[in-house]
Formats: structure tokens, sequence, C-alpha cells
């Protein structure tokens, strides 16, 4: 029991990731790595403010403002761009690629490579039966559960969120309607953004940061959408929970040390037999290219 | 003086791993983040193989290089049936699952090479002796240097009749475009597991050559961090033509070392290094998508 609630804990972040992934994926089919560098910032921004003396009031607007900030940067000074000269997504993948890298490089000369973590003492301990939860992962789980509902609320019941989904759907039918399509994908990078900082700073109180878990992390969450779906809003968040409790499992069964083998053999698996995902449209992998 | 013939034996080893990579990515138009991991296959071949049973050179690896291609199958597979961004991540996939099978391949209670310990995981492969030929053993640093260019030289040899010969040229008609090539009768799919089995053998001989001129192994060699760098000197130095990898490791060797006589702290140095990396990236994509001596523009 307490490995499912572990692993349900960890789930929760990284589908809270996946979501922001996929929130910038699917309106603009930017692969985009670069959140890896947003990912390790953002709870250095958070640790000095509060080293500062800001309290958690200042710090998470703070680093959520960084986030989304770095995010805008992103898209402002090089998706943008290379989407008016119309780049392919092997290039948007690779300019992605090198912005995490100089985000992870500058957050590292500006912090250092060593671990920090974002709490101060031991952390309380609630136990429920035989089960033990700590205060970090309450707050995993309802940072988790509070933004997927609230990012679901955005994108089914707001107008915001239908046009997201129009966009990811035709982006060439919604300019054609009148839309901005420039304007929407600076949305979608702002919500990726919030999400991001999110899921970041819930990881880093739980477990401590360095500024190199940021491709790892985003890596995951990459996998989370594939298993849950890439067509789907939805899936990532399903994937997300799967993948943290397959590697929960893991841990508890054999070592840590064969948690990504196993999370890599799943990805395998699930591209080769599965293409589209648990929850994705089932097209053939051309048809959507 | 020996910092040079360093210096030179670093290019040796990153010419045939760029040129190899350029087969795969620049001619064939697959994006593969796995390389490092076939590198890094042919790096133990050989320190296994010499340290444990006392092998020379060429058997090594030999043997690493065809382990490595037929290993590579995990990457010419998938590549039938995913494209884009699904076959990136399917290379990473592979990328990892090799990562960490040299990472774990090890028990404290098995001696090195045995089945049980094939890796010696996260501790690595020390005291990897200096290659052998023909029962001639290398012993200064002049003399590897000019066996690695002389090593270097023939993959290079090779992999230039291969991409200027009729093959190469069906190669690039499978990165342009794939259904036509299938329609004119070429068997694009095995052309594929070709193209990767051929990239990951040579590569494994440049791994074999690093691991004797640096004789220290650990995964690190296989990580991701290592098939980026490859990645970027292809895409720097310029995709699908024979030049463009070749500057491409001339300028990802010298810059670091350029960045050595500015007076940079230690603790920056590294990451300067990476910094301008990840920069050329950006700044390569955004200006010049086929890099700087290349013919191909990322698809």
């Amino acid at each position: 029991m307490q490995i499912i609630v572990n692993g349900i804990v960890s789930g929760a972040a990284i589908a809270v990731l996946a979501l922001a992934f996929q929130c910038i994926y699917l309106p603009t089919r930017v692969f985009f790595i670069g959140m890896a560098g947003v990912y390790a910032m953002t709870p250095f921004v958070a640790w000095s403010v509060l080293k500062a003396g800001g309290g958690w009031w200042l710090a998470i607007p703070a680093a959520t403002l960084t986030a989304v900030l770095l995010c805008l940067i992103c898209e402002w000074l090089i998706h943008l761009p290379m989407e008016k000269k119309k780049a392919s997504s092997g290039a948007h993948l690779i300019a992605s690629l090198g912005a995490s890298i100089v985000l992870v490089q500058i957050t590292a000369m500006i912090w250092g490579n060593g671990t920090k973590s974002l709490r101060i003492g031991l952390d309380s301990v609630v136990r429920i039966g035989d089960v033990i939860v700590t205060g970090a992962q309450w707050i995993t789980l309802g940072a988790g559960a509070a933004l997927i509902v609230a990012f679901w609320a955005l994108l089914m019941k707001s107008d915001l969120g239908l046009r997201l989904r129009a966009l990811a759907d035709n982006p060439i039918q919604f300019a054609l309607f009148g839309y901005n399509v420039h304007l929407y994908r600076t949305f979608s990078f702002v919500v990726g953004g919030l999400l991001a900082a999110a899921a970041s700073l819930v990881t880093a109180y739980d477990v401590g940061f360095d500024p190199h878990t940021g491709l790892h992390a985003v890596l995951l969450a990459v996998v989370a959408v594939i298993i849950g779906g890439r067509d789907s809003f939805v899936g990532p968040v399903l994937g997300g929970l799967m993948l943290g409790l397959v590697r929960a499992q893991v841990v508890w069964h054999w070592s840590a040390r064969w948690q990504e083998a196993v999370t890599f053999a799943l990805l395998a698996i699930v591209l080769l037999l599965l293409p589209h995902g648990l929850l994705g449209k089932k097209t053939r992998l051309e048809a959507t290219e | 003086m020996n910092y040079l013939i360093h210096l030179l034996i670093y290019f040796d080893i990153y010419l045939i791993v760029a040129l190899s990579l350029n087969m795969i990515v620049g001619y064939t138009g697959m994006l593969s983040l796995a390389h490092a991991a076939f590198y890094a296959i042919g790096g133990y071949a050989y320190a296994i193989l010499s340290v444990n049973l006392g092998w020379g050179f060429i058997p090594a690896s030999m043997l690493g290089a065809v382990v490595a291609a037929v290993l590579s199958l995990i990457v010419s597979l998938p590549s039938w049936r995913l494209r884009g961004d699904f076959f990136v991540l399917a290379t990473l996939a592979v990328q990892a699952l090799i990562y960490s099978a040299l990472y774990n391949w090890t028990s404290s209670d098995a001696p090195l090479g045995s089945l049980r310990n094939l890796t010696n995981g996260p501790f690595g492969i020390t005291g990897i002796p200096r290659p052998s030929i023909f029962g001639w053993q290398i012993k200064t640093q002049l003399s590897y240097g000019i066996f690695a260019t002389v090593v270097s030289a023939i993959c290079a040899f090779v992999i230039w009749r291969l991409t200027s010969s009729p093959w190469g040229r069906l190669l690039k008609a499978v990165r342009d475009d794939e259904l036509a090539a299938q329609g004119l009768g070429k068997n694009t799919r095995l052309v594929k597991l070709q193209v990767v089995a051929i990239a990951s053998g040579l590569v494994a001989i440049a791994g074999a050559l690093y691991a004797g001129h640096v004789r220290y192994l650990d995964p690190s060699s296989a990580s991701l961090d290592e098939s980026i760098l490859m990645l970027s000197m292809v895409i720097v130095g310029g995709l699908g033509n024979f030049r463009g990898p070749v500057v491409g490791a001339v300028l990802l060797i010298l810059l670091p070392e350029a960045l050595r006589f500015v007076a940079l702290p230690d603790s920056v140095a590294a990451n300067m290094r990476l910094l301008i990396y990840g920069l050329l990236l950006i700044v390569m994509m955004q200006f010049r998508p086929q890099g700087i001596a290349g013919d191909y523009r990322m698809e």
C-alpha cells in the first residue's frame, strides 16, 4: 500500500509536467525540451528569494514568474522566428535542446552544481493505518490534483481552452477563422510555464534539486505523454500516474538503479506496439506527421 | 608537444564519430541520439577483451564493431515504423537502455569481465593497456597518435567511398523521398539496416581508440550528454556531405581548448563549454540549418 501511495505521489508530479509539455506540444508542435532548463532554474529562484528573507508568499510567485518568462523568451527568441521560417520539427527539437543546455548551464554557473533543498529540517508525517505520508507528499498530491482539475477546467470550460484545442487540432483552419495564431501560441507557452513551475517546485520541495535534474524530469514527462497518448490532453495524466506506479514497484521489487531501464523499455514497447498511446486516436503515424 | 598529439588523437576519434553519425543523420535523415551508446560498446569491448584476455587491438575492436552492428538493429528496426520526433524518442530509449546496462551489469563479488560483472558498473574499467597490433606494442604517445591517425584515415576512406557510391546516393534518396525510392524498386528498409549497422560498427572502432588512449572507461561515455555532443558536431559542421563533419569535429574540439587559454575560473570553464555548444545549436538552427559546410537542411 505504501508503495502505491509513493507511486501515485511521484506520478502526480510527472503528470503535471507531462501536461505542461503536452500543453505546448499539441498547439504549437514544438517538442519543447527547453522546458528542462525552465524546470531546473525555477527552484533556484525560489531558494534565493527564501534565502534573502522573503517568505513562501513571495518565493512561489517569483519562481513561477521566472518560469513563465523563460518559456516566453524561448518562444520569442527561438521557436516563433523558426516557425515563421517554416522550420521542420527536427530543427525545433535541436534548437530546443540547445535552449535547455544553455539554461541549465546558466543555472549551474549562477548557483553552482551542488544539490540544494527548499525544505528546512525534517518533514511532518501523517500515519493512516500502516501507510506513512509526509507533508511534502501531501503538498505534491494536493497541488497536483488542483492543477490537473484547474487545467481541465481551463481547457474544457473556457473560451481560451476551446481555442487552444482548436489550434491543436488544425492551425491553418484556426488562422482562417481570424484568430492570431502567434498570440495563442504565446498563451500555450504561458500555461505550460505555469504547470512546469508547479511541477518543479513540488518536486524540489519533496526531494531537493540540482541544476541537472531538468532533462531527466522532462524525459520522464515525455514518456508519460507517449504512454498516455499524444493526441489527448487527458492521456499525460494517466501516463504520468502509471509511470509513477511502475517506477515505485521497480524500486520495491528490484532496485532503484533499474528504474531508468524499465522506464525506457516501457517507452520502447509502447512506441512499437501502441504508437498512438493508451488514449490516442488510432491513426497511422505517417498520417499525422 | 604531447598536448598537440593528444589533440590530434581526439580529432582522429571524433572524426570517425562525426563522419559515421553523418551517415545516419545527414545522408539518411534519421536523427539518432543513440550513437554514444555504440561508441561505448566499442570501448567496452576493447577494454574487456584486452584487460581479461589480452587480445590485440584489431581482433578486439573488430569484435566490438560486430557487436555494435548487431545491436544497432534495435535502432534501425524501429525506423521502419517511426518517423520524426518518435524515431528520436526511440533512439533515446535505446541510449538509456544501453547506458543502464553498462551501468548495472556488475556485482561486487564477481571478478571484472565475468558474466556477472561484465562492466564493473559505475566504477568503470581501469588499467586498459595501450593497443598492440601484430605483436607490436604501442608504447609512446607519438606512436599512438600515428596509429590513431592511420585507423581514422582508413575509416574515413571507407565512409568516403561508401557515401560517394551508388549506395550513398540511395541513402540520399531515402532521406529525400522514401516513397519514391521504394517506387523505383529500392529496398529502403534494408538500406536503413545497412547504414545504421555500418555507422555503429565504425563508431565502435572510435570507441576502442578512445579506450586505448584514455586507458580508463566508465558508463559516462554512453551518456546522453555524449550523444548530444556528437550530434552537435555533425549539426554545427554540416549535414549530408563529407567535409561538414570534418569541420564540426575540428571546431568542437578546438573550441573548448581555446577556452582553456582564456583565464576562466575552473568551476565555470566546464559549464561555459556546454553553454557554447547549446548556443551554437540554437544559432545554427536559426540561421543556417544545414550547418557551416553542409548540404542538407534538417527535415
